[in-house]
């Protein structure tokens, strides 16, 4: 026997006959989900970072408390890379008496090399614009307002006199989104010539270098070995860290689909796979009688898979990219700025994850075709070797654990979804044993055909909780992406209201509070929210120094090298929840902490641990009561760190509240800073902008992929549908032949679809449900979510009257047929 | 001695206990001679063939096929010897309802890896009457065309033994006796050895041999 050429022949054959359209049919739309969506959400992600570049300013940064060498930008220029120096410091500015602290960049030409940096004049003309010509400067609208003065006038920075040039209204920040003082822009060889970047000055020196994504890449690898000593690296992964919970959400909810797609297909491929096993077993017999061997058979048998399989992931392919083109075409806005290059690694990780769906999914059914006893074509009724535990099966399992594991991205998107797949599994098992002994119960109080069909299922009790199994996986998996996905986006979008503070005060001083109040209260301004700012270092955890090169997150050196700012309250701060551990209670006598999640992670911290600050002279330290998740989106003044009130009274600290104000009321503001002239105003409308504008573009593109999935999923599904439905043709036309009508054949046919959606979609309502909330709690961090379950229920009663009209159709033929017919194929 | 039993013994699990199937068997069979396994329905005929065949293990006693035990001959290497000496013919004939007439009868000889399948199949579809009904698949056929079809197939690889079990029992009686004409002639023609289970005592009869079985117990032979 020659295998390869065997299974080509049975392959050709049995596609011919429909056998094995079903398993190439789900493996197809599979890849096509898989290959669509990851691409998809790979180019925006990929547009994503193009922004942060623009936001940057440049696709690589380099930044040091002292000057870099030339040998940096002289490496990159070489390299075929723009390149654009930068100091940042801050400075007062004064313009007459009056006076306003101020973050100053100071550029050279070349400033900006990506994004915009628009500038208004003194005509109120916005034009896009450079680094200001020596002697001119550009500043927020706040800086003026704050001076008394208008554009044009002349005000002094580091004893220069220097023309305010213009307003800044739209401009590259250095991935920084939360500023303690207003931009000034001035020309970095004024900045040289006066004395601010002198020994002694805090600067920040910064190269930021653009060009070419291979060259960029190459610089970077050279530049991180000849850092100087302090200096560091900021790629445009990095500098979105401060849009990170928005960008985490959307690539979450990307993973999402795209996994649920694949785990979809997963079960029809299994299910198709299974049915296929079963048709498979007497010509194994048969063949095993002729004299084929074991491994012959088993040689064939993948061939043939392997046959099927290549081209139908490489269509999948080919239809996935054409579909997400499609949908680019057709939702021009989801991608900001133009479409980035077509990336190939998702097609081909869709095309391998096919493959590894098509064999792990089928190979358990498969292997055991092997085990098929020669005698059995000679006694059909043979029972086939039943395991109490198969271990293949942990195969499909482990498939699918390893597609969760690599493709969520996250651990606790790839945990919640595994642990609450592993439950609905479960679930189903116990509530479908449960259901069907009621059923066997109630059935023999039923009528004839009714009976029947419900007594079908008790009859095949393995069969039914598999089917049940893998319907209730698929249920939960579609209302996932039909129902959670979008009510989740729904939420998210609607987490930036319009009364979210758009103005940050820094500095207000303990008695100021009342009058500071009062003060926001009077210009109208809502959501005044407040907390005590109390600075220090992080010196030890558990007793001993934490030193930087000990984490692998990057930021752990940032914030172990620079302060830490920490807050203390005696309720919850809203916008935050506890993940674990619990919130300060009165009466406790040694110092407690509450840790921000993020922080839990960099820093590989659990409850229990100390962490001890330095506040002054002061050394704290303080046991670790509770991990928080904090939506940092919500602009609330909110903390990493929040020490329990009684230790933390007595700190030296100042306040910092944010709150909401109408735009046009901004220039009302001026008389808020003379009344408390120690106070910094920050303008968040930009920044607020800038989110509102990222959530919407990504959660756009969410909804076509979600759409799309859901899609997908649902043909699968139907395609397994009717792979089960086809085995029930058999005993359909025989009871046809015994005289049963049509209308019994449906009712019985029916019954037995209707029990069976019945146990997957109760599973599946409960199971989308519970992971919804716990997918928006742990994974987007959305509090308060409460599944709607209204939506849910009748998307899943659709699925239910669905499941039972696709078993119903699969039978019609039967029941248009002459029975001989049907009987006489087998 | 094309095939050979002594003392076979089958017993199996069953719901009350162990449950003997076959008892003390034994029987010898020279080269080309034939011999009919009769009796009622349950009295073993089925599983003495296949324990004959090499389909399955006698629980106690030896068979030799074609000079080699199988006892001593694990399940692959029984596959081995019967993909090269034995054919057989089934009650429910056993095409496969994917495959045409031809591509069921080339199977034996695409196990053995035979460039010349089609052409042999062709021919032995010819030789059973069936030339013009190649392209035709199992369920386009009369019973009879597909128990003709199983001969061809069972022949077409020339094996040294040839099982059938009950290989009229689906059919009506002239088309039974069609088939049991064309079996006989074949089986001439090929000089095969052949073991025939069946309950027809025409067919039967047509053997040079018979064994009847009772409960498992061998109840009387003649020849």
């Amino acid at each position: 026997m020659k295998p390869l050429a065997f299974a080509a022949r049975s392959l050709r054959r049995e596609f011919r006959h429909a056998e094995l359209m079903t398993l190439a049919a789900a493996l197809v739309l599979a890849v096509a989900a898989l290959t669509a969506v990851a691409t998809l959400a790979s180019r925006v992600e990929q547009a994503i970072l193009d922004s942060a570049a623009e936001l940057m300013g440049g696709d690589l940064g380099i930044a040091s408390s002292g000057p870099l060498p030339d040998a940096l930008a002289t490496t990159a220029a070489a390299d075929g890379l723009a390149t654009n120096a930068l100091a940042d410091f801050t400075s007062v500015l004064f313009a007459g008496d009056a006076s306003q602290l101020c973050e100053v960049r100071a550029a050279d030409a070349a400033f900006p090399l990506r994004g915009r940096f628009v500038i208004r004049d003194a005509d109120g003309r916005e034009h896009a614009a450079h680094a200001p010509p020596p002697g001119t400067i550009y500043a927020d609208p706040a800086v003026p307002r704050a001076l008394g003065v208008a554009v044009g006038t002349r005000v002094q920075l580091g004893g220069s006199e220097l023309l305010l040039g213009g307003t800044i209204v739209e401009s590259p920040d250095g991935g920084e989104l939360f500023r303690f003082a207003p931009r000034v822009v001035m020309n970095l060889a004024d900045a040289q010539s006066s004395g601010l970047l002198g020994a002694g000055s805090r600067v920040r020196h910064r190269l930021l270098v653009a060009g070419d994504a291979a060259a960029v890449g190459r610089f970077a690898a050279w530049a991180r070995s000849h850092l100087p000593e302090g200096a560091e690296l900021t790629t445009v992964e990095d500098a979105q860290q401060n849009l990170r919970s928005a960008f985490e959400r959307g690539q979450s909810f990307l993973r999402l689909a795209a996994l649920l797609a694949a785990l979809l297909s997963g079960i029809a491929v299994a299910l198709a796979a299974h049915r296929f096993a079963r048709r498979k077993v007497e010509e194994v017999a048969l063949l095993r009688c002729m004299g084929a061997r074991r491994g012959e058979i088993l040689a064939a048998l993948l061939l043939e898979l392997g046959l099927l399989g290549v081209p139908a992931c490489a269509l999948g392919v080919a239809l996935g990219l054409a579909l997400q083109q499609v949908v680019l075409d057709l939702a021009s806005g989801i991608l900001p700025g133009s479409a980035p290059a077509l990336p190939w690694l998702p097609a081909a990780a869709a095309f391998a994850v096919g493959l590894a769906v098509l064999f792990g999914f089928a190979l358990p059914p498969l292997l055991r075709l092997r085990e098929v006893e020669p005698m059995r074509v000679f006694r059909r009724e043979l029972p086939p070797r039943v395991r109490r535990f198969d271990a293949l099966y942990l195969l499909p399992v482990a498939v699918g654990t390893g597609l969760i594991l690599a493709g969520a991205g996250n651990l606790r998107l790839a945990g919640t979804l595994a642990l609450g797949f592993a439950g609905v599994a479960l679930a189903t098992a116990v509530i479908g044993l449960a259901l069907l002994r009621l059923l066997r119960l109630a059935s023999t109080r039923l009528g004839g055909a009714l009976r029947f069909g419900l007594a079908n299922l008790e009859r095949r009790r393995a069969l039914t909780l598999l089917q049940a199994g893998a319907l209730a996986l698929g249920l939960t998996a579609l209302a996932l992406l039909g129902v959670i996905g979008p009510s989740l986006l729904e939420r998210w979008r609607a987490e930036l209201p319009a009364d979210t503070p758009n103005w940050f005060v820094v500095n207000l001083q303990p008695g100021q509070q009342e009058g500071f109040f009062q003060a926001v209260e009077a210009l109208g301004g809502k959501n005044l929210n407040l907390l005590p700012l109390a600075v220090g270092k992080l010196v030890a955890i558990d007793g001993e120094a934490p030193l930087p090169e000990h984490y692998e997150d990057r930021r752990a050196g940032n914030r172990l090298r620079g302060e830490v700012r920490l807050s203390w309250s005696e309720a919850l701060p809203e916008a935050n929840t506890i993940i674990e551990g619990r919130w300060f209670q009165a009466g406790s006598n040694r110092p407690e902490l509450s840790v921000d999640q993020s922080w839990q992670e960099m820093f590989d911290l659990r409850l229990g641990d100390t962490m001890t600050l330095r506040v002054g002279d002061r050394d704290i330290t303080a046991t670790i009561t509770s991990f928080r998740g904090v939506d940092w989106d919500s602009f609330r003044v909110n903390f990493f760190l929040m020490l329990d009130p009684a230790t933390a009274a007595a700190l030296p600290h100042s306040y910092i509240a944010s709150f909401h104000l109408a735009t046009d009321q901004a220039p009302r503001l001026a008389a808020l800073s003379r009344e408390f002239p120690n106070l910094s105003l920050i303008d968040l409308d930009q920044i607020l902008d800038r989110v509102r504008s990222i959530i919407s573009r990504v959660s756009e593109a969410v909804t076509w992929v979600l759409g799309f999935s859901l899609l997908a999923g649902l043909l699968v599904l139907l395609a397994a549908l009717a792979a089960t439905a086809d085995e029930r043709r058999h005993e359909s036309a025989l009871l046809r032949a015994l005289g049963a009508g049509r209308r019994q054949l449906s009712t019985a046919v029916l019954a037995e679809f209707a029990a069976l959606g019945l146990i997957a979609g109760t599973v599946a309502v409960g199971g989308a449900a519970g992971l919804g909330s716990v997918l928006a709690a742990r994974v987007f961090r959305i509090a308060g979510y409460a599944p709607p379950m209204a939506p849910l229920a009748v998307l899943v009663a659709c699925a239910v009257v669905v499941i039972a009209l696709a078993g119903w159709a699969g039978t019609l033929r039967v029941a248009r047929s002459s029975p001989m017919a049907v009987l006489r194929r087998g | 001695m094309a095939l050979a039993a002594s003392e076979v013994s089958k017993t199996v699990a069953g719901p009350a206990g162990a449950l003997t199937i076959l008892e003390g068997v034994g029987l010898e069979l020279a080269r080309g001679d034939s011999l009919a396994i009769t009796g009622e329905s349950g009295s073993g005929k089925t599983t003495l063939l296949g324990l004959l065949a090499g389909l399955d293990q006698p629980t106690t006693g030896s068979i030799s096929l074609a000079g080699t035990r199988l006892d001593t001959l694990g399940e692959e290497e029984r596959a081995r010897l019967r993909r090269r000496l034995v054919g057989f013919v089934f009650q429910s004939f056993h095409l496969l309802p994917a495959l045409d007439a031809e591509e069921n009868v080339m199977l034996p000889l695409e196990l053995e890896g035979r460039g010349d399948a089609r052409q042999r199949a062709a021919a032995a579809l010819d030789r059973v009457g069936l030339g013009a009904r190649r392209r035709h698949y199992p369920h386009q056929l009369s019973g009879g065309e597909q128990q003709r079809v199983a001969l061809a197939r069972a022949f077409v690889h020339e094996p040294e033994i040839l099982f059938a079990d009950e290989p009229t029992g689906n059919l009506d009686q002239r088309t039974g006796a069609g088939i049991g004409d064309l079996l006989f002639e074949l089986n001439r023609e090929h000089a095969t050895t052949l073991v025939l289970v069946t309950h027809d005592p025409a067919l039967a009869a047509r053997c040079a041999r018979r064994l009847a079985l009772r409960a498992g117990r061998v109840d009387g032979a003649r020849g």
